[in-house]
């Protein structure tokens, strides 16, 4: 058959782009169980992590996301448990940063006067600047913080060294990430109120 | 990620021309960059060329994304759909062009398919992918995007000029000295971050 | 495979015609994610596994392919590896996948996989074709690190996550921002070059 030909193309086409699909759905299939696995493990990781419990690897924290309690309230799904006998509740928001949603988790305590946690379950904003919120330092900021007249501030000007005072309901700025940094903030304290509202802690 | 982000499309559009620049914030799009931005006539005729290639791939990705491949859960496949679509777009550009405007197809010459494997043109349909944009968005993205990236090609384009007359050190010619005109373009666009508010 | 070629392959790619600093090619994919060392090994890696696999797999199929379907062939050999690697990514290494984000998969658009599909597995055999394609893929791997760990090292006095600055020092926040990566590039480039040029082995822009 003329190597060059059309039919022969055709042919050739169709039974390569079928062999390297077939193959990668194969691929796929065999990796997508892992895939689920990893994204709810992540979800669960941040909701525990944003309540201030400590965990190390998906297996532990399949185990210790069993004792969360999951409740309905107020349209809102709650997660909570008892630590050092208070009871403490986490849950997921989700709004607008500069490019993407930004979804995470936030931790506190039944009145909502401190911030537990935050944990950042996915964003798209730009890498090595917005992205940065994902980083460990910029979330520790808000671990334990405590809550000044219903909100949070993001403190721009000091931004790039982390806020190490966790009773000024202050956080810092990421610098070169104004808007990322103040949407995270907005949309924190967006949360605090809708919780506040569900479970009637004081403004 | 379910919900798509409530960014307005103005604001879309400003921020991926200037304050994200898909090339000097993203550094997507570097090699014909580099390489065309000698000529200022022939970087002129590519950012158009790119321009209109992104706002088509975006638009068509958006769609078989959408009705196609989400659907019937072949989302792994989405680099190959993706690509595949964007090469037949320019593939169908180069047919338009070498009919409307002769000149414009041969100063362009090879960098016309090379439109193909620009990361700028996959890349903004896979950040479209990743940050669920809307319709509407994925169009004004994509559109910033080029515009973006035609006007950091022509302002190299006549820094280049200049450059070219001035006395580089040996080991910095071409590619050295280009790079470091970039990241200063990159360093003023990064000026601009203060210019948008989202809602 | 014969020794003496396949040393020449090596010293070519790594240093001689470095696709980074004597071509400036296929930067755009991992240029990006320089600003962390960690990223930066598994992004090189990838596109060097991804070009040797698919300079391997152009080569054993070149008598088949029909010209005029060349480029999307090898297109799709290269998307398929691809997928493959980030499918794989996203399965067993979920945090690093997240960083990646988009940049795996414009892995594909990596001119340097195509350059060497076109200039070198289309006329050479398998075996030497892989190695020519993990060896381009060392020169490039070698270049992003050196850029990858400047940034690291002074932008978050990190190094693989672990501390190695001590607390008192500052972080070069550019170090962070995208300039940065061009200015250390630059670099790189003019000092690779003056080597070179010292070394007489003439290469001009």
């Amino acid at each position: 058959m003329d190597r060059q030909g059309t039919i022969y193309t055709m042919i050739f086409s169709f039974i390569v782009t079928f062999a390297f699909v077939f193959l990668l759905s194969l691929t796929n299939q065999a990796t997508v169980g892992m895939v689920k696995l990893n994204q709810e493990t992540t979800r669960q990781g941040a909701i525990l992590a944003a309540m201030g419990i400590a965990h190390a690897g998906p297996q532990e924290v399949l185990e210790k996301f069993k004792s969360i309690r999951t409740e309905q309230k107020g349209g809102v799904t709650l997660y909570t448990t008892t630590r050092n006998g208070e009871t403490i509740y986490a849950a997921e928001f989700a709004g607008s940063g500069l490019w993407s949603t930004i979804r995470g988790v936030v931790g506190v305590n039944s009145d909502v006067t401190r911030i537990l946690g935050l944990e950042i379950i996915s964003q798209g904003e730009t890498p090595g600047l917005g992205g940065r919120i994902d980083e460990q330092w910029f979330k520790d900021q808000f671990t334990d913080e405590k809550v000044v007249n219903g909100q949070i501030q993001v403190d721009m000007h000091n931004a790039g060294a982390p806020d190490t005072s966790h009773d000024n309901g202050q956080v810092d700025g990421i610098t070169g990430a104004t808007i990322t940094s103040t949407s995270v903030g907005r949309i924190v304290n967006d949360e605090l109120e809708t919780l506040r509202s569900i479970l009637g802690g004081k403004s | 990620m379910n919900a798509a982000p409530a960014i307005a499309p103005l604001t879309l559009l400003f921020a991926s021309i200037l304050t994200s620049n898909i090339l000097l914030a993203n550094f997507l799009g570097m090699c014909s960059f580099i390489a065309i931005s000698k000529d200022m006539n022939s970087s002129n005729g590519l950012g158009m060329a790119v321009t209109v290639v992104l706002v088509l791939t975006a638009g068509v990705n958006w769609v078989v994304l959408h009705f196609i491949l989400i659907p019937l859960g072949l989302e792994f496949l989405q680099y190959i759909v993706f690509i595949m679509i964007i090469a037949a777009v320019v593939q169908i550009l180069e047919m338009v062009l070498d009919r409307v405007s002769q000149s414009l197809y041969m100063a362009l010459g090879i960098f016309l398919p090379l439109i193909t494997v620009n990361c700028a043109v996959l890349g903004v349909v896979l950040f479209m992918q990743i940050r669920n944009y809307t319709f509407i968005q994925s169009i004004v993205f994509g559109l910033g995007s080029g515009l973006g990236w035609w006007l950091a090609i022509m302002l190299l384009a006549a820094m280049r000029r200049k450059i070219d007359k001035a006395p580089v050190p040996a080991g910095l010619q071409g590619p050295g000295i280009t790079m470091i005109t970039i990241g200063m373009m990159a360093m003023a666009f990064i000026g601009f971050s203060g210019m948008l508010k989202v809602q | 495979m014969s020794e003496a070629k396949s040393v020449t392959v090596l010293r070519e790619n790594v240093w001689t015609s470095n696709p980074i600093f004597m071509q400036v090619l296929g930067i755009c994919s991992a240029l990006a994610v320089t600003n962390l060392l960690i990223n930066t090994v598994i992004m090189t890696l990838g596109v060097t596994l991804v070009t040797g696999f698919s300079s391997l797999t152009v080569s054993l199929l070149k008598k088949l392919i029909p010209r005029k379907v060349r480029m999307i062939i090898q297109t799709l050999i290269i998307a398929f590896y691809v997928i493959i690697v980030d499918l794989v990514l996203r399965a067993y290494m979920p945090d690093v996948s997240k960083n990646l984000g988009p940049y795996v998969g414009l892995i594909i658009t990596n001119c340097i996989i195509m350059g060497r599909a076109e200039a070198f597995a289309q006329s050479n055999g398998p075996f030497i074709s892989f190695w020519d394609g993990i060896t381009s893929g060392l020169g490039y791997m070698g270049v992003l690190l050196l850029v990858a760990v400047v940034r690291e090292l002074l932008g978050f006095g990190t190094l693989l996550g672990y501390q190695i600055m001590p607390p008192t020092f500052l972080p070069w926040t550019i170090m962070v921002m995208a300039p940065s990566a061009f200015f250390i590039l630059a670099i790189i480039i003019w000092i690779g070059k003056s080597i070179q040029m010292r070394q007489g082995k003439g290469a001009t822009a």
